[in-house]
């Protein structure tokens, strides 16, 4: 019998307000996307907190925004990838692999 | 935030290295559970609310017309109770799913349009269907007495189902389910079986469907192993 060594938990995900952000998009279907605002309220961050993980996520195309109209009555969506989807799969089963090895 | 550490303080860019596996597991667990409730549209208040048509609307319906021979159908204060009280289970239903959906969009947003316009043309359908048979001269303890307080139900409550299995939403299946036997059953027990056993059986059951919803909001939230 060989022991498999657990792969590290991804560190672009394992951050609180990260992990949250993608768990949170995860819980919505594919295709389904949520308001900067909704977003923001749910997971209690500062806009600019925010904006700064996202940035981070969106840069590894773990999630993709889009910013829809103009000024003031601008709004920007943000949806998980199918890339973000499936690295928070490996992120958790890493995670349960952990705990089961603890 | 009490799993990890609060994420909200300056702008920072934590990066997690202190967040400890076990705490990163009832994290993804707590996010997921609060943003599954958040985005969900059931609620226990809903639910009694809607257990309240059926027990105390149906029953209203149900109670003017015990002991009728021959058959006049409902009296008119009970057909205002059974109204109201539907337009306030609509008030509140439409509440919670404008909480729920509010910021959701994309692919949700054409699913629960045509949703709508499924249960829409089942209703209509429904209603439009018990006019043909009055105008084809059936008799009104047949029209009004088993196939209102039943078929119209069974239509939207087959929509319903359709949906939740499409989503793999167990308890709600479950739910519609019942709903859909409830009211076939009663229809063989006549107008007054129709009103009061189908009044009787979908409120017991929406009272089940809420003290069920209460006892998962309450359930503790630990990491999985």
């Amino acid at each position: 019998m060989t022991t498999s060594t657990p792969q590290p938990l991804n560190p672009l995900i394992h951050a609180p307000a990260r992990l949250r952000i993608l768990v949170t998009l995860a819980t919505l279907n594919d295709g389904d996307t949520l308001s900067f605002t909704r977003l923001q309220q749910m997971l209690d961050l500062t806009p600019g907190n925010l904006i700064t993980h996202l940035r981070k996520l969106e840069d590894a195309a773990y999630i993709s925004t889009e910013k829809t109209g103009n000024g003031v009555t601008s709004l920007t969506s943000v949806t998980l990838t199918s890339t973000g989807r499936a690295a928070l799969d490996v992120y958790t089963k890493t995670l349960r692999t952990l705990l089961t090895g603890l | 935030m009490d799993a990890a550490r609060d994420p909200n303080g300056p702008d920072t860019d934590d990066d997690g290295s202190e967040l400890a596996p076990g705490a990163a597991a009832v994290l993804v667990e707590q996010t997921s559970r609060q943003a599954r409730r958040q985005f969900d549209p059931t609620s226990p208040l809903a639910a009694v609310a809607g257990a309240s048509v059926f027990l105390l609307g149906y029953g209203a319906v149900w109670w003017s017309m015990r002991g009728q021979t021959p058959y006049t159908g409902p009296a008119g204060w009970s057909i205002a109770v059974l109204y109201a009280l539907i337009a306030v289970n609509a008030i509140i239903a439409t509440g919670y799913l404008r909480r729920a959906t509010n910021g959701v969009g994309g692919r949700a947003r054409r699913q629960r349009n045509a949703q709508a316009a499924a249960f829409a043309a089942a209703g209509v359908g429904a209603w439009t269907f018990q006019g043909a048979l009055l105008y084809l001269g059936v008799s009104l303890q047949i029209v009004d007495g088993v196939y209102g307080p039943t078929m119209p139900l069974i239509a939207l409550a087959a929509v319903a189902a359709g949906i939740a299995a499409t989503r793999e939403r167990w308890p709600q299946l479950g739910l519609c389910i019942a709903f859909i036997l409830i009211a076939s059953v009663s229809a063989f027990f006549g107008p007054l079986g129709a009103w009061g056993l189908t009044g009787l059986g979908c409120g017991l059951v929406l009272l089940g469907y809420a003290a069920a919803l209460v006892m998962r909001q309450r359930r503790p939230v630990t990491a999985r192993r």
